[in-house]
């Protein structure tokens, strides 16, 4: 049995294409998804991410008791502050990545994937001391992406003006942070689950005035990829660590103890994730081969075809050393050979902050 | 939806008889089931197809899809304008969005696929619909 949001009624009456995505009926596309990218990236574009996980770890000393846990930093991140981080196992391998919001004194939001949420959570719970709280919340989030999204959240929600990247503010019940998925400037709003209607309604509304529009999952993937940014499931996961996969400045090993710390300071990768960029009309898919000068080198881990750039893009891990920027790869688009650049994403020229 | 001059495969394509040759696209249900079309991968004139079997792709943002061949016989045109705008299979899939022409081996084949109603009931047979 599917999850589902407590905006679905809005998202069919929207005529959206719906589908199961980590144990959720979520929005897939509305217009469609090529059009529902160019909006973010050209104007705005609203997005029902309630699938995400939230995890609420509430109590005097939940910033340290964070950092035993995660790759970064966790014991200086102040009030009205959010960090990226992963979670690690003994091995150095990653469990998840998630984004920690401070939305209260002694309150961190903890977002993991919505795959991730329960072992996340359990994982949390289990290591928590008696003094903290830790729980999941029924919180939806919803994301307005794009250039147009200062305004349009500026407009609705006054404490946000002027508000920097990976910053977070708090009016009454709703959480605001300036962070997304999507490499444009945007926002991510966590509200209670009886304001998700109302506070969906308005946004799209404001978006729709701003000449953007509803944007699904599949316009969040494509967005994402074209940033380079790692799905976990796809391009992360419990096999891979983060030097593999080139967030080591998400991991901070001076002076601190946390699952995996060991291994990840001792060991040398053997795979690195890379950018591959097609020079032809193939696109890219998980799982192809990818090959330099005849040899294997790897696999694509995610692949599209890219909106923006109107051409396929895909990461891979190659064996390390085997290929760096700029060098020729080929990749087996089940069974002809499409040809490619390696690349250091992002592929777009754009920026969050 | 299902235009009544048009003959229909279970796999979503359609066949239209012009003369004893047969036009041949993507229904409307497969356009808007695979959603934006951004690449379409069809061979040239000369190539024998094989009724029911892959000829070429077709692949959205998200996947990739084979096209089956209505009927045995050798592709005598292509689609050109397909190549730089492929969204033109989910503009008009029953006009502009053809893929091939096909000389049927047996033109009578044609009359062998389903009819406009029979391909519609499959249709709304899908999960979904």
């Amino acid at each position: 049995m599917l999850e589902l949001s407590p905006l679905d009624a809005q998202h069919r009456a929207l005529g959206a294409k719906m589908g199961a995505f980590a144990g959720w009926d979520m929005p897939i596309s509305y217009a469609g998804t090529v059009a529902e990218h160019t909006a973010v990236r050209e104007r705005a574009g609203l997005f029902d991410v309630s699938h995400l996980g939230k995890v609420l770890v509430s109590g005097a000393g939940a910033e340290p008791f964070l950092d035993t846990q995660l790759t970064n930093r966790m014991a200086d991140l102040a009030l009205g502050r959010a960090r990226y981080s992963l979670i690690c196992n003994e091995d150095g391998g990653i469990l998840d990545d998630l984004i920690v919001y401070v939305i209260a004194e002694n309150e961190l939001l903890v977002v993991p994937n919505a795959a991730n949420r329960q072992a996340v959570f359990e994982r949390l719970a289990a290591a928590a001391p008696a003094s903290l709280d830790v729980r999941i919340l029924d919180w939806t989030t919803l994301a307005v992406q794009g250039p147009r999204s200062r305004d349009i959240v500026e407009a609705m929600y006054p404490s946000v003006k002027g508000e920097g990247y990976m910053r977070v503010a708090r009016e009454g019940d709703v959480v605001i942070s300036r962070s997304g998925y999507t490499g444009e400037i945007g926002y991510e709003v966590f509200t209670p689950p009886e304001l998700a209607v109302e506070t969906w309604g308005r946004l799209l509304s404001a978006v729709g005035d701003a000449g953007g529009e509803p944007a699904g999952l599949a316009a969040r993937d494509t967005l994402r990829l074209e940033m380079g940014y790692p799905l976990h499931g796809n391009d992360i996961d419990a096999s891979t660590t983060p030097a593999e996969a080139g967030l080591m400045w998400a991991v901070r090993l001076e002076d601190r103890a946390f699952p995996g710390r060991d291994a990840i300071a001792g060991a040398a990768p053997t795979k690195t994730l890379v950018g591959l960029r097609m020079t032809d009309k193939l696109i890219p898919r998980h799982g192809y081969e990818v090959r330099a000068e005849g040899r294997s080198i790897g696999t694509i881990t995610s692949g599209t075809f890219s909106p923006t750039l109107r051409i396929g893009i895909a990461l891979a891990y190659v064996e390390t050393g085997s290929a760096g920027e700029g060098d020729a790869g080929e990749v087996d688009v089940r069974g002809k050979t499409g040809h490619a650049v390696i690349v250091k994403p992002p592929f777009v020229d754009r920026s969050p902050k | 939806m299902y235009p009544e001059d048009l003959r229909y495969t279970s796999e979503h394509e359609w066949a239209r008889r012009e003369g004893d040759s047969v036009r041949v696209g993507i229904t409307h249900f497969a356009q808007d089931s695979l959603g934006d079309i951004v690449y379409v991968d069809i061979p040239g004139p000369g190539t024998a197809v094989n009724a029911g079997q892959p000829f070429g792709e077709v692949e959205s943002t998200k996947s990739v899809s084979d096209l089956f061949s209505p009927v045995s016989g050798e592709i005598a045109e292509r689609n050109g304008a397909l190549e730089e705008a492929p969204e033109l299979v989910n503009q008009d899939p029953y006009g502009e969005g053809w893929m091939v022409v096909i000389k049927p081996s047996n033109i009578g084949d044609v009359d062998a696929l389903l009819s406009p109603s029979d391909y519609k009931a499959l249709v709304e047979a899908q999960p979904g619909n």
